[in-house]
């Protein structure tokens, strides 16, 4: 694929020089930057709690103390964080595809009348700090106007906020627009109705942005932690990220760093494994044009 | 984070009771009302035991969380001999760490879905009445349902109570004094036994052990996080000073005291240069310093002490405590159980009859220290101290008898027994204010004293008038 | 707007009411979540910015709330820090993802690694980095002084100074999330049609005028809406200082105005003034994209 340096020019004497000693700064500085703090992170995790504290620190734990990682997963009762916050993570992903990506086809598609309006009014979201609506939403989900349900202690009351998500919305949206209409006028003559042209014409098409989509869905739910608090009261239903940050002054400190690593292992090695379809998405070739 | 992390800890402390005898309130049966229950029950029946054959359930939080089994265990315990006593009560736990959190703990008032009998700092009052979310349990509470109600401080319990009345029971509380490194104090050729008790002391002790050199510093403090704040309030106490006048609604710190607590801190930073060049220190900043045996002296309370051997992994043997320096009062904090608004009568009744179980007789709950110490938890840290008179004399010893830790390394914080004084209402917002007062001081060698405690002293009437 | 195929033609009543209710039926779910968890809590917010609670009793009281927050001594500082976070927080984490984007879009070999490593941090739980961070900021023990002391280059406070608190928060904070916005970038650049450039480097164009003319142009849709939605976001900047300095940071160098809401809220027992700044931030905020939608207009009809 052709990017903003042509092959001819890489392959140009001078030019492959240059391109070799960018790709070689390039890539142990980033090796450096992003895999270095892990390095800390597991090494810290084996080593005891005085040597952890010590000044200086060292590269490599003097003895190594497997053990914290033990002592980490039980007393911080990680196994059941990790399986409450794949629990969050995907049904918030779940929800936010289905409702978002049927409002955002339904906005830049169907164009329904005060559709602007609906929209405006999403994108108005954006612009109110989440902790200052912490209390009059937890307030909501305790008691839901007309339906008088409670949410607090079910995962519906993480799940449900998130649908209410305007820079998906609008992602989705802007990414639709793109679409032309013409090859939904195409499904349309062939009789195809808005649910079948949007599942076989327009999903199929917008590979990349649902892929961007369900990552920050995801991540968003993985980075919450002052919501999880509030309606979530049992501790066994936490998330990791609340999990954590509850106890993270309760234990020695080689044991954080141990029980950090292993919160951050499972979606590293989730990543690693599938980072070609999470990428792939986004590689396949454009709609513009 | 920006309370007091401090009470955080205060679950290491927490010890229970073994399988007890009965207490004097809880087994008084006597009165064998045969009315299952006694619906509207008129006034002067709250003063009644609670009715052996009422069916009540109960739900409180700051049970202790997983990662500290032994206290876990011994509050399983003592809730099956509680039910032993009382068959018809069910205490339905919740744990969770921290026992409060701000946010959660504003949440819940507001919707009203704190537990029966909810935790909170000795602090925490006026939040609570302004969300109409406590009980009144004055005509609950009398010498028959807390036997040790005449031992208990009454400086503690008037944190406790609003107009005349009482809306919980303490169950953990601490007061300041000085904690300082013994093996620091005879490198540097001090007396461990004798900590020094004024701020001249101090400054003497500081520059001694600062000289060994190595990065050590010969005394600590915090400014960051309210907790400048926090601290610049106990040493103000200590001279003698207050936060405010007693009707709280003005700064009343600008005074030579005020000064003195800032000169102290700056002539220890920059005179004697006895505090180190790394300042913006936090909560647990100090402890980290102190357990590696990189810092002398600092103001705190006796959980740092747990704090520095549980977590950070130091030495009990290593840590003294002396009264807070000037000696004149002593910063006072804690925690207690507030009662719900809207309980019934049986409901509170069981919620005080728990409490005084668990963690209001010497000798049983929380203070069996026989059990504390057969479950490897430290005995004889000098708190709680809310205990006076004959409770305080009774509970003393049994806690030398059965001690773990050098208790002799607490007994200079002992013998003086300065008096607590508790917080200046709205703390956070005035410390906030101090924060920065104390952190000029300690980063600015040419800070002008009076003119940032002019500036903090504004500031202060300035919040104080828009409440 | 151009008429869309399956839109009905004119005329026919019934189908076009048919065609807006299934187009409302789309809608339904996703506005159903926004009326409960943002559009009313938005009005119960509002309400509440103007009462207060004392005793249990709620009053109104005008715009005493709002009088308060505008005195507190903390309003202005907390509002010069928000602005310094923005600023930094864009210099790093607007235009360093771009330049990332940019070089790893050209590192043919090791794009699929370099990518991976950039987004590697956002797959960590934020708490996991930010407590990593305060360790690695530690002025005694800390990795980074420790390696500014190998390098012999003069240590710094970190997290504790109040000249570098906020500096060292925007430093985590970006290592944190550059991640995304690279990723997005990425996509965006690998959408500009190769041609382009072909025809650029025929008029003669350099690097930087390849950059200037075609990349820029290209992305600038995805550009200019990041960006703004970057800066709403940061201004609302909240989880980083709160758990890197516990929110004020070292003479309160780090309260933010989010952070200064959350502490009315929730440590000063002062939901009214919570609520009230809560709204100024609201009002400037939508000033803010008001004015840049505006800006954005422009330039479009340029």
């Amino acid at each position: 694929m052709r990017t903003l340096i042509s092959d001819v020019q890489l392959n140009r004497p001078r030019g492959r020089l240059v391109h070799r000693i960018v790709l070689v700064v390039v890539v142990t500085g980033f090796t450096l930057v992003f895999l270095g703090p892990l390095y800390w992170l597991v090494t810290g995790g084996l080593k005891s709690a005085r040597e952890v504290v010590q000044s200086p620190p060292t590269l490599v734990p003097h003895e190594l103390h497997p053990g914290t990682y033990a002592e980490a997963w039980r007393q911080l009762r990680l196994g059941r964080l990790l399986s409450n916050t794949l629990v969050y993570a995907f049904g918030a992903l779940a929800l936010q595809l289905v409702f978002d990506v049927a409002a955002a086809y339904a906005l830049s598609k169907l164009r329904p009348v005060l559709g602007k309006l609906l929209l405006g009014m999403m994108l108005a979201t954006l612009m109110v700090p989440a902790a200052v609506l912490v209390v009059p939403q937890y307030l909501t989900v305790l008691d839901l106007p007309l339906l008088h349900l409670d949410l607090v202690g079910t995962p519906w009351a993480i799940w449900l906020p998130t649908v209410a998500n305007a820079f998906s919305v609008f992602l989705l949206k802007r990414f639709f627009d793109s679409i032309p209409d013409e090859l939904l006028a195409a499904a349309a003559i062939d009789g195809a109705g808005p649910l079948r042209t949007l599942w076989s014409v327009v999903l199929p098409m917008s590979r990349p942005i649902l892929g961007v989509v369900s990552i920050f869905a995801v991540v968003n739910v993985w980075k919450d932690f002052l919501w999880p608090l509030l309606v979530l009261p049992d501790p066994r239903d936490q998330p990791l990220n609340t999990g954590i940050n509850s106890l993270s002054l309760g234990v020695p400190q080689n044991v954080l760093i141990a029980a950090l690593a292993i919160a951050s292992a499972p979606t590293i090695v989730f990543f690693l494994i599938f980072q070609r379809n999470i990428m792939a998405g986004l590689t396949t070739g454009s709609l513009k044009g | 984070m920006t309370r007091h992390p401090r009470v955080r800890r205060s679950l290491a402390v927490l010890a229970a009771a073994g399988l007890a005898l009965t207490t004097a309130a809880c087994g008084s049966g006597s009165d064998g009302s045969d009315g299952a229950a006694a619906p509207g029950t008129p006034a002067a029946d709250a003063a009644a035991p609670l009715d052996p054959a009422a069916k009540v359930t109960i739900s409180i939080d700051c049970q202790p969380p997983a990662n500290k089994p032994a206290e876990r265990k011994q509050w399983a315990e003592d809730i099956a001999a509680f039910r032993q006593l009382h068959p018809n009560v069910t205490i339905d736990s919740k744990d969770g760490f921290p026992c409060e959190e701000p946010a959660a703990f504003t949440a819940q008032l507001k919707g009203r879905t704190q537990t029966d009998i909810f935790y909170s700092y000795l602090t925490d009052l006026d939040q609570a009445l302004d969300a109409d979310a406590v009980q009144d349990i004055s005509a609950y509470v009398n010498e028959t349902s807390v036997p040790a109600l005449k031992d208990i401080d009454p400086s503690v319990l008037a944190t406790l109570k609003a107009d005349g009345k009482l809306y919980g029971l303490p169950f953990s509380n601490y007061r300041m004094g000085l904690i300082y490194n013994r093996k620091l104090f005879q490198q540097a050729g001090l007396d461990p036994d004798k900590p020094p008790t004024t701020w001249d002391g101090i400054r003497e002790a500081a520059r001694r052990i600062a000289a060994l050199g190595d990065g050590v510093n010969g005394y600590g403090d915090y400014s960051a996080t309210n907790q400048g704040g926090w601290h610049y309030t106990a040493e103000l106490y200590g001279l003698g000073g207050t936060m405010t006048t007693p009707d709280g609604k003005k700064a009343a710190f600008r005074t030579p005291e005020g000064r003195q607590v800032l000169q102290n801190l700056h002539d220890l930073r920059w005179t004697d240069n006895a505090m180190g060049a790394t300042q913006g220190l936090k909560w647990p900043d100090l402890m980290t310093q102190m357990s590696t045996d990189k810092l002398g002296m600092y103001v705190g309370a006796p959980d740092d002490i747990t704090y520095m051997v549980q977590t950070l992994k130091g030495n009990y043997a290593d840590y003294g405590m002396g009264p807070m320096p000037g000696g004149k009062a002593a910063l006072l904090g804690g925690n207690d159980y507030l009662f719900k608004k809207g309980l019934t009568p049986d409901q509170i009744k069981a919620g005080i009859a728990w409490i005084d179980f668990k963690f209001l007789t010497v000798g049983k709950g929380q203070f069996d220290y026989a059990r504390t110490r057969n479950d490897g938890l430290p005995v004889g840290l000098p708190q709680p101290s809310f205990f006076t008179g004959a409770s305080l004399a009774a509970d003393n010893a049994a806690k030398s008898a059965a001690a773990t830790v050098p208790v002799a390394n607490y007994a200079p914080y002992l013998a003086a027994q300065v008096p607590g004084r508790t917080e200046p209402a709205n703390a956070q917002q005035i410390y906030k204010i101090l924060d920065t007062a104390v952190s000029a001081v300690l980063t600015d060698r040419d800070a002008d004293l009076d003119k940032l405690l002019a500036t903090a002293e504004s500031q202060v009437n300035q919040v104080l008038a828009n409440l | 707007m151009a008429a869309t195929a399956p839109r009905p033609r004119p005329g026919r009543l019934r189908q076009r009411v048919r065609h807006h209710l299934t187009a409302h039926g789309f809608l339904l779910g996703a506005v159903l979540c926004f009326a409960y968890f943002s559009w009313y809590p938005m009005v119960r917010e509002v309400v509440m910015s103007f009462q207060r609670t004392r005793r249990g009793r709620t009053t109104w009281v005008g715009l005493d709330n709002l009088d308060r927050v505008v005195h507190d001594p903390a309003f202005w500082q907390a509002w010069r820090n928000t602005l310094l976070f923005t600023v930094l927080a864009l210099l790093l984490g607007f235009a360093l993802p771009f330049l990332v984007a940019l070089l790893l879009n050209e590192l043919r070999g090791a794009r699929t690694y370099l990518r991976v490593l950039v987004y590697l941090p956002v797959m960590m739980p934020p708490v996991a980095s930010v407590l990593l961070f305060k360790y690695f900021y530690d002025p005694r023990h800390g990795l980074f002084n420790r390696i500014l002391e190998l390098l012999h280059l003069p240590t710094s406070a970190w997290l504790n100074s109040a000249d570098t608190a906020m500096v060292s928060v925007v430093l985590a904070a970006t290592w944190m999330n550059m991640g995304s916005a690279t990723l997005i970038y990425l996509a965006a650049l690998q959408n500009i049609p190769g041609e382009l450039y072909e025809a650029a480097e025929l008029d003669g164009a350099g690097l930087l005028r390849r950059i200037r003319h075609v990349t820029i142009p290209q992305t600038r849709l995805i550009l200019s809406l990041l960006l703004l939605l970057q800066i709403v976001a940061t201004m609302q900047v909240f989880v980083e200082p709160y758990l890197l300095t516990g929110g004020n940071g070292p003479e309160g160098s780090t309260t933010t105005v989010v952070h200064l809401i959350y502490q009315y809220a929730f440590n000063f027992n002062n939901y009214g003034s919570a609520s009230a700044l809560g709204l100024v931030m609201l009002i400037v905020l939508a000033g803010f994209s008001a004015l840049y939608a505006r800006l954005a207009r422009h330039t479009d009809q340029d």
